[in-house]
């Protein structure tokens, strides 16, 4: 669910922006310079990876994918998720351009964290590795819907009981995240496990060993 | 103190004054959906996923308009109009925002589709807040038939429809800011405004390969679906479903060393060529003067009348 315009008081807005341009500066710090191309465009799979709609009952959700974000890309993927939500915003209309820092925040601090959990937690084989990426998977979502029913809240008690329906809409969608990133994460484990190394780019401090 | 307003209304008003509003607007979603069907993509399949930004060359005043001072005009308005709080405010900005879509001249199928993009999230307003919304003296609660719990808070519905204007006066203004001008030019603005040079490169990159990769996964899934692919509501397409994200991760990934590869090939050295370079020039900045003094005229309204 993304945060469209209009909706957050002006305060909210402008220190959603703030706080996630200071989060942006400092992941883009983390990236190595030389990185940021391959960011942009692995920014582009996941944002195709958000497009794909898993049925649910008689409707379908999409996928939001912030833990798998976090776990394949480490400290960049708030550089990433930021980047994938301006184009969302601008392309679709998926987030109003005003509410951007606070959907930002939403999405990427959970990315941060679960990456960090990922990476910490993933155990050897495969499927502990799987395992932590759906418990990621969960988390990453579950957060971020706890972030939006914050952001919303923010409003005054008018505002409390849209959040609340906010947060029980994602319910079903943590079990399918959870899901998902498990299998891709197995997926990933199988295949190609070197994606899974941390961190697939380079920090910034690596470039001068 | 006021106390909280009573309107007691029979039972079997409920569907004329409650289900009829909504059957109306949920109507209204279908036919503007059916009317950007109809309107997108003649005869083909439609191409909802990634719709291009900057169609041809326009002559509107904002085509002409520097980019500099189209984007700062039109953020700062944005914000300005975040901080509105009146219903009647609200609805001057979406005029406005009106006005400036007959003079970019944009698409009305592009604008449809936004339009449609928050519609989901506006509505569950519209639906909830006056439900939920907290009764404070001096409101008025409309109660169906004596069914105490369903009391609709005209407040709340105020409240919404103020959040929904809005939004769409904000939304309204996206296609005037986007598609007047092409987005590297856009982009461009945006870095000689100030902004990091990197933050437009990643853009315009990402923009790119979104593309490269939509249909990537299109041929994925249309392979999927010969082989007998259904997606179903279980585990099985669930697993199906993360193994073709772990594909696509892997191909992307794969393809994104070739990608950077050939740059460096063609002589990448962290800058991309610029586009043409505009200059200020005054009636540039006198527009934009005449757009933010409407806008602070209206956040003053805002705040002082009633």
């Amino acid at each position: 669910m993304h945060i469209s315009d209009g909706v957050l008081p002006l305060s909210v807005t402008i220190g959603g922006y703030a706080a996630s341009a200071a989060l942006a500066a400092w992941s883009a710090h983390r990236t190595h310079h030389e990185e940021m191309p391959k960011l942009a465009v692995m920014t582009a799979a996941f944002f195709v990876a958000s497009l794909i709609h898993v049925p649910f009952g008689p409707t379908s959700v999409h996928l939001i994918i912030p833990g798998l974000t976090g776990a394949l890309l480490g400290s960049s993927a708030f550089l990433s998720i930021s980047l994938g939500l301006l184009l969302q915003s601008l392309l679709f209309q998926f987030g109003g351009l005003t509410a951007l820092g606070a959907n930002a925040l939403m999405m990427g601090l959970p990315a941060l964290l679960c990456g960090w959990i990922f990476q910490k937690f993933k155990g050897r084989t495969i499927v502990h590795q799987a395992v932590t990426g759906g418990v990621a998977g969960a988390l990453g979502t579950a957060l971020a819907a706890v972030i939006l029913a914050v952001l919303l809240a923010a409003g005054g008690e008018d505002f409390f009981g849209v959040a609340k329906i906010a947060l029980v809409a994602h319910v079903p969608v943590f079990i399918i995240e959870a899901l998902v990133s498990a299998f891709t994460i197995g997926f990933l484990a199988r295949v190609k496990p070197e994606l899974l190394q941390p961190p697939y780019l380079r920090p910034q401090k690596a470039a001068h060993a | 103190m006021p106390e909280p307003g009573f309107i007691s209304l029979p039972l079997w008003q409920l569907p004329v004054l409650v289900l009829l509003p909504v059957a109306v607007l949920v109507a209204l979603g279908i036919g503007m959906r059916r009317f950007v069907r109809r309107r997108s993509a003649p005869g083909e399949e439609r191409d909802w996923s990634v719709p291009p930004l900057a169609d041809g060359a326009g002559t509107s005043p904002l085509h002409r308009w520097d980019v500099r001072c189209k984007l700062v005009t039109i953020l700062v308005y944005s914000f300005m109009v975040v901080s509105l709080g009146r219903l009647t405010s609200a609805l001057a900005a979406v005029a406005v925002s009106l006005l400036v879509l007959v003079i970019a001249r944009a698409s009305l199928a592009k604008v449809l589709m936004r339009l449609l993009a928050i519609s989901g999230f506006v509505g569950m307003f519209f639906v909830v807040m006056p439900l939920t919304a907290p009764v404070h003296s001096g409101d008025t609660v409309v109660i169906f038939g004596g069914l105490e719990w369903l009391g609709f808070n005209l407040r709340g519905l105020q409240l919404a429809a103020t959040i929904g204007a809005k939004a769409v006066a904000i939304t309204l203004l996206m296609e005037p800011l986007l598609s007047t001008a092409p987005l590297p030019v856009t982009l461009h603005g945006l870095s000689r405004l100030g902004a990091p040079e990197i933050i437009g490169q990643m853009v315009l990159l990402s923009y790119r390969y979104l593309h490269v990769f939509r249909h990537e996964a299109l041929r994925m899934s249309s392979g999927m679906q010969v082989r007998g692919f259904r997606k179903r509501t279980d585990l099985q397409t669930l697993r199906a479903v993360a193994n073709f994200l772990g594909m696509l991760f892997v191909r992307s990934f794969e393809r994104t060393e070739r990608v950077f590869d050939a740059m460096r090939a063609r002589g990448y050295r962290g800058r991309f060529p610029e586009p043409e370079t505009t200059s200020m020039a005054a009636k540039d900045l006198v527009l934009a003067a005449v757009w933010l003094v409407a806008g602070a005229a209206l956040v003053a309204c805002d705040r002082i009348c009633g």
